[in-house]
């Protein structure tokens, strides 16, 4: 557990040093709110909800899904494919500690460090540019942490997962562009899932992308009630388990399928 | 002694997907690939005593570093048996890599951004290494390897050869007792391979650690090894003492003379005359023939010496004779 937290913090204080990248991504992600809050602003035309989304609710969501486009590397994440391409994963192999632990503390490390510079600091400015909703109970704030957190943990089993597509692929990164582009439709990324029909809403509930983003963004409006919270909680966490154990047996497979490129 | 490392009928084949030419071939290509098996490891088969420091030799390409990457646990053997202090390296992966170490030349262990001395701080936590060890450890490696001057500098910032010592470091603050080095010394400069090779020596003889060495400069295995392990194309070539390398393969001694006089004819029995000009002559003979005495007492009730100087073969030319004259192949 220490040594966790050592390379959780490690991995925290790299990922503030990139200034630059950091200030970069916070602009474009504002940016790119601000259009989106705009349009949905326009597209709502005044009515003053749709299928239960306030004009206000829309705008908050779009400020929410910015926010956490960093925090979740939503358009996508290659650290361990770029490893087994180079072959540096050789180094990781020679340390004594389970891999995917290993980089679940790098993950959350760099996560932490994404949400306060990208994710905190946008949803502030959009506090200030639009109106927005907010969470209305102390409980309801702690579920959204709760989200939030099993959100994150759920997206990091997925992509790691894909990562080790390159383990049976050269050039991996094609599939994993594909992987990562259902993130943006079945989690509620690019619209709220309300908003789309009931079967597809159905058939979403069945993969693990909600568990990403709708739910963090359900649980912030407060569109569920208290018991629908639990259950998406406990959701959320039994996504984060189930996808962790697969990872275990495709990580296995992979690793005995490994070639450690020159040297 | 009990073996610390047994090998036996150790065998890698890599698959390679080979593209094929043209439009058709790569749409045949698509559904039907074109795959070629690849032995790089071919029943291999030694076994290691702890506190062996052993030299692991062959030109490019020959499996060197893929008998290694098996050995610590980084590829999985197609088949035959790799066991290294009881573990087979890359079922127990985590237990295993903890009791070793191992340094890959061509790259780093360490973490890139991180300075030298939080890479060491963080392996500590990882190989749970005992406060008071690790202090020793490293006041004492600091000093024999000179780490002091980059010690705080991030380890993408350093020389080849401050690396290279950094990670020799590394590999040893826990104390493994055993110890993997896939070409420590490649492209250093003399001092710095100097350096490297008298704390591989001090690691062997002080700490008895056992250790296997692949490299492609012989004098890292004159300086270090006694026991050699030769393979190429996959294949066992060779196992046993430099001397015995030396003694079956050394292949001819040469003795240089300088007469007093000139002399029209110089050639004796038992050795042959490979150059003759002036006053000096080149003799080439075999020590199972001919002792280097009796040819100098041969030549000397013939003709009057003035300066002789005998040369034994180099390790280089032994090698050089095995590669490419192809002498172990049967």
């Amino acid at each position: 557990m220490r040594l966790f937290l050592k390379i959780l913090r490690l991995s925290f204080r790299r990922q503030l040093t990139y200034r630059t990248a950091t200030l970069a991504g916070l602009v474009t992600n504002l940016f790119f709110g601000v259009l989106r809050a705009s349009v949905l602003i326009a597209l709502f035309n005044a009515q003053p909800s749709v299928n239960g989304l306030t004009v206000k609710g829309a705008v908050t969501f779009a400020g929410l899904t910015q926010g956490v486009i960093a925090y979740l590397s939503i358009f996508g994440w290659w650290d361990i494919m770029q490893s087994i391409e180079k072959g540096s994963i050789g180094a990781d192999l020679l340390k004594p500690m389970n891999f995917f632990t290993y980089w679940l503390a790098q993950d959350i490390g760099r996560a932490a460090a994404q949400f306060v510079t990208r994710g905190l600091v946008l949803m502030i400015a959009f506090g200030f540019l639009f109106q927005i909703t907010l969470p209305a109970s102390p409980a309801q704030w702690l579920a959204f942490a709760f989200a939030l957190i099993l959100s994150g943990l759920v997206s990091f089993a997925w992509r790691f997962i894909i990562n080790l597509a390159a383990f049976w692929s050269p050039n991996a990164i094609g599939f994993g562009r594909f992987a990562f582009s259902l993130t943006w439709i079945f989690s509620g990324f690019a619209m709220p899932l309300r908003l789309f029909p009931d079967w597809f809403q159905q058939f979403c509930a069945f993969t693990p992308f909600p568990a990403m983003i709708n739910t963090v963004i359900e649980i912030f409006l407060g569109t569920l009630t208290p018991p629908e919270t639990l259950q998406a909680l406990l959701l959320q966490a039994a996504w984060f388990v189930g996808l962790s154990i697969l990872s275990q047996f495709i990580l296995k497979a992979g690793i005995r399928r490994l070639v450690i490129q020159g040297g | 002694m009990n073996a610390i490392i047994k090998v036996e009928h150790l065998s890698k084949t890599f698959e390679i997907t080979q593209s094929q030419k043209g439009w058709s071939g790569a749409l045949r290509g698509l559904i039907k690939p074109l795959k070629k098996k690849i032995a790089a490891v071919k029943e291999v088969s030694f076994e290691l005593k702890p506190g062996e420091l052993v030299g692991y030799l062959g030109p490019n390409g020959a499996g060197k570093s893929t008998t290694l990457k098996m050995l610590t646990g980084l590829l999985v053997p197609t088949s035959g048996v790799v066991q290294v202090n009881g573990l087979v390296p890359w079922r127990d992966r985590t237990k295993y890599v903890a009791s070793i170490g191992a340094v890959f030349g061509q790259r780093t262990t360490l973490w890139w951004d991180l300075p030298v001395q939080e890479s060491f701080d963080l392996i500590q936590y990882m190989y749970r290494i005992p406060d008071k060890r690790y202090r020793h450890n490293m006041d004492l490696f600091r000093d024999i390897l000179g780490l002091d001057p980059f010690i705080n500098t991030p380890v993408r910032s350093l020389s080849l050869g401050q690396r290279m010592r950094a990670d020799l470091c590394a590999a040893l603050l826990h104390d493994p007792k055993l110890l993997f080095l896939d070409e420590p010394t490649i492209g250093l400069d003399v001092v710095a391979k100097d350096k490297i090779r008298q704390f591989i020596k001090h690691v062997n003889e002080e700490r008895k650690t056992t250790i296997i060495l692949t490299t492609h400069d012989l004098q890292d295995v004159e300086k270090l090894c006694e026991r050699v392990i030769i393979i190429d194309h996959g294949q066992l070539l060779f196992d046993g003492t430099l001397e015995a390398l030396n003694n079956r393969f050394g292949g001819q001694r040469t003795l240089q003379v300088d007469f007093a006089e000139t002399y029209p004819d110089v050639s004796i029995e038992g050795a042959g005359l490979i150059s003759h000009e002036g006053l000096q002559a080149t003799y080439q003979f075999d020590r199972d023939i001919l002792s280097a005495s009796d040819l100098i007492s041969r030549l000397s009730n013939r003709y009057k010496i003035s300066d002789l100087s005998v040369r034994e073969p180099a390790i280089e030319d032994t090698i050089r004779r095995i590669y490419v004259d192809k002498l172990l192949e049967n």
